[in-house]
Parts: C-alpha cells; structure tokens; sequence
C-alpha cells in the first residue's frame, strides 16, 4: 500500500512491523464525500481486513437518528460508510472506547490506532505501543496488518522527557480533563510522566485525563506510575533522566478551564461523553439526574457505545436518565454530530476534548463545567 | 530581487505552482478549512479568512484531529485544495491527503517538507512560488 510507504519514508521508519489490531474512522462529518469514496474504493476492490479492527464513533445514532433530528440525506451518506467498513469485515462497535468494549490488545503489542484518547490509553495504561494514526492511513495499516516502526514503536522514544506534579486537589470529574489539557499545552512533543494522582483513580478517569491531553498536544503517551507497565516510579518512566519537572497547581486548572469556557449564554446542548461513557458513568449520572428535571429549552444528551447503552437499557440506568428528561445516544458524539445543523449554538459540557474541538470553527460556542454544576444549572 | 531557493525534502512528487499563503503558527484542515469553498475556518489561526484555494501553502507543522486528512482530500474533491504544501516539520495529514488525492482523483498535490523557519517570514502572502516535490526544492519569485 502506496499509503503506508510513503509515510513510512515521509517519517524515516526503518522498516514495517505487524500490528495485533487496528482501529479506524468512518464518520461523516470529518470524511465527507471524499471519504465515503475512499472507504467504497477499498470496499470494492475486495479489500479486507488482515487484524481485528475497531471502528470510531458513527456522525448519527445509529439506532434513533431519526428521533435526534438528523437529516435523512446526511444519515444516508453515514450508512454508506457503515456499509463499506462491514464489507472491508470491522467489528460495528462504533466507540472511541473500543478497548472498554471490544478492541483487546495484550501487554506490549503493537497496534494502530485512530482515535487520539484512545491511542494515549493504549500506550499509557494497556501498555501496547501505538502511534497516532491519520485518516487514510487507518484503512491502509488495518487491510495491510502492518504499520511504519517509528515513533511510539520505538523504546528509545517513549521514555518521559518531562514531569508533571499535581499538587492540586482533585476535587471534580472536571479536574481530571482539565489536567490533561494542561499537559498537553505544555508537553510540546516530550512524553510527559504525571505524578501526584489520588491513589484511588479510575481507569475512566484516567480516559477523560488522557482525552483532555490528546486534544491540546501532540500528546500519544502520558507515563503514570504505578499505572503504565514498565513505569513503577517517574525515574523509570524517564530511564533515570533528569527532565524538566513542572507543578500542576489550583490556579493552572482554573486557567484552562477559563481558557475553554467561552460564554456565559444559557446553554441549548449540554453534551456527556466525549469520549463515550461507560455504564458506571451512565449509572453515576442517573444516580445525579434522579429526582431532577431538565428545564425547557435545553437538551441533554449522554453518549455512549451501543453495548454500554444495553446495559443501561437493561439495569433501569437509562430510564432513569430519560425519566429527568436527559436522552442517552449511542455510536455516536457531540464532537462529530452535525451540531450547526441540529440547531445548537451553544454547548455546555465537562469534556475538555469536546471545547477544543468544537470550538475551533468559532460557529458553536462552549461553556466548560464540571457535570454536578452543569447538572445543578440545567434541572430543577 | 533575486530569487530565494529553498531547499526541503521531497515527501510526494509533482511540479506547482502559485501565490504563497503564509501561516507561521501550527495548521490543520480540519475544521480549519472549509473544504466547500478552501477558505480558512480556524479561529486560532493567523491565516484566518484566507483562501488556500490554488494557493502554495507553507506552514511550520501540522495539528490536531488525526482527520486533518481526510477534510485536506474533500478541498480536493471539490477543486478548492493547495497547488502544493510547504512545511518545517513532516505533516503526515499533508502527505496521506496527498497519497489520496493521487490515488482517488488523480491529482497531484506535492509536499515538501524540511524547509527552514526563516522561510515563514521571508516568504510574503503573494509570492510566486514553483514547488517541485520530487526534488523538495522550493523557488520564491520576489
């Protein structure tokens, strides 16, 4: 493949090295056209998968797009896509959670994958080597089995080349995207090593840290030890470097949370989920939506993977959100909904990904805050 | 003036030519360019408002979404993408866009990266500029 090669050479990989899986884009609203050729192209030709591929989020709930308002021209450019990816024989997870679903890589494998949170999970708490891998060139290591070494699949690069302490108190969910959007700022294209997390820290919370940072650098790895395999303590995450140590205090999350959040407008989306969430998160939700109800004029959608979504169905999860008046979609998010389309101009949510992201158009503007506030202002 | 010869690295061949668009901060097509008419979108962006439409596009280095290539090869399919890019640092979104572009349209849209820094200030929006992507050598009409 033509793809691989030239960014093989572009990159200066010595040679290609066989990958244990692979995850790829499919979603509409950064594809577009271009894209749903592309993706029939390989169809067509008879192109297959050669790994156990995952696929990102769809730009429709799959499911009840219809109920969500998307236009019927827009969901039939998203289905053509799902059609091409099922012939090319991916799995139809449609999650950027594909390894809290159905992508599960060992210990020191090497994959390749899309997705920018889920490739600084992969290499800083699975323990796989993956780098960042670009649209296009998804496809073409998935059909292939194979990816450039370079990179994140090189030990000699993946040593921490600058300590973050945390000397604030973590006293939200918004605390840890927040942190990771701080690293990710001020890493540059050095891995980071983070000290200094509660002991007691979740691996959904160290997703949400991980996406925060994804999103504001060029971040693929965060050591973390104790957590990331090869990593029991910052001097062997460096390979016993001295490297720049920077403190992470009150004052600097409060910077990048003044820094995302734009406006004081009543929201008229507030967005969870980006990346999915899992049960247990869709389960803390409804535990704090229970009771309350959402006001006129504002909607709340959860995102999640379809397979957590029937989990919610089935344990009353989802009821219980619905009943506030929240909805819970799935194989889908915020970040790559036609949002402009739906009608929404302004966004509140606690994803630090989702505010870098959408905002950049400068068409829909965001308000960042952590989900018990969000939740406090939108209910009575 | 006498011409100024700048010399990267070939990454995907082919010979352009076209006024200099000039972004010395960080770039990426996507939601940073509107593929529906080439005119720059991202708000954090020095080039903000700018059409990139035929235009040589130099900028230091890519950033952001790992979709930046696919949004690069929808400017292609409607006609409204670079004559050619110019980087500091290797862009892989310049280069796969690139690959694509070639591969599902037959365009050729050469990359060259490797240039040196001084270029994004001495290089002025307007400039005549001929890539040649095989070579990777860069000529500035002044």
């Amino acid at each position: 493949m033509e793809v691989v090669t030239k960014v093989g050479d572009a990159v200066g990989a010595d040679s290609l090295v066989p990958i244990k899986s692979a995850h790829v884009l499919a979603h509409y609203s950064s594809l577009h056209d271009a894209g749903v050729e592309v993706l029939e192209r390989f169809a067509d030709s008879g192109g297959k998968f050669a790994v156990p591929t995952s696929v990102d989020p769809a730009s429709i709930d799959l499911q009840n797009w219809r109920s969500f308002g998307i236009p019927e021209d827009y969901a039939r450019m998203q289905f053509r896509l799902c059609d091409a990816y099922a012939r090319l024989g991916g799995m139809r997870c449609w999650t950027c959670v594909q390894y809290q679903v159905c992508n599960f890589p060992k210990q020191g494998d090497t994959v390749a994958w899309a997705e920018s949170s889920a490739v600084v999970f992969a290499n800083s708490v699975l323990g796989c080597k993956s780098n960042k891998i670009t649209s296009g060139m998804d496809l073409a290591c998935a059909i292939l089995g194979q990816t450039p070494r370079f990179g994140m699949l090189v030990d000699e690069n993946r040593k921490a080349e600058v300590s973050f302490k945390l000397s604030a108190k973590i006293t939200s969910d918004l605390d840890y995207r927040s942190l990771g959007f701080f690293i990710g700022r001020n890493s540059g294209s050095r891995v980071p090593v983070l000290v200094g997390l509660p002991a007691g820290v979740s691996s959904d919370q160290v997703k949400h840290l991980g996406a925060g940072a994804a999103a504001a650098g060029p971040v693929t790895m965060i050591h973390l030890p104790g957590i990331t395999p090869g990593s029991r303590t910052p001097e062997e995450a460096s390979g016993e470097e001295k490297v720049e140590e920077m403190d992470v205090t009150r004052s600097d999350l409060e910077g990048v949370e003044s820094d995302l959040d734009q406006t004081n407008e009543t929201p008229d989306l507030v967005a969870f989920g980006v990346p999915h969430l899992s049960v247990n998160e869709l389960g803390e939700l409804a535990k704090m939506l229970e009771g309350r109800k959402l006001r006129a004029g504002v909607k709340m959608y959860a995102y999640t993977s379809s397979q957590a979504y029937d989990m919610a169905l089935r344990s009353g999860i989802l009821e219980t959100i619905e009943v506030a008046g929240a909805r819970v979609s799935h194989s889908t998010d915020a970040e790559i909904s036609p949002l402009k389309r739906l009608g929404f101009n302004v966004v509140m949510t606690n994803s630090a990904k989702l505010a870098e992201i959408v905002s950049s158009e400068g068409e829909v503007r965001i308000r960042y805050s952590s989900q018990k506030k969000i939740i406090e202002e939108v209910t009575n | 003036m006498k011409p100024l010869i700048l010399s990267g690295r070939g990454l995907m061949e082919g010979n352009a030519e076209g006024e200099a668009i000039v972004s010395t901060k960080a770039f990426t097509f996507a939601h940073g360019v509107d593929p529906a008419t080439g005119k720059v979108t991202d708000v954090r962006s020095d080039v903000r408002g700018s059409n990139v439409g035929g235009k040589v596009l130099f900028y230091p280095f890519g950033k952001g979404s790992t979709t930046a290539s696919a949004w690069f090869l929808e400017t292609v399919r409607l006609g409204n993408h670079p004559a050619a890019i110019v980087t500091e640092g290797v862009d892989l979104s310049a280069v796969i866009g690139s690959v694509m572009a070639k591969l599902i349209y037959g365009k050729d849209v050469p990359v060259v990266s490797g240039v040196p820094r001084t270029a994004y200030t001495e290089v002025k929006p307007r400039d005549r500029v001929r890539v040649d992507g095989g070579t990777g050598e860069v000529r500035v009409e002044r």
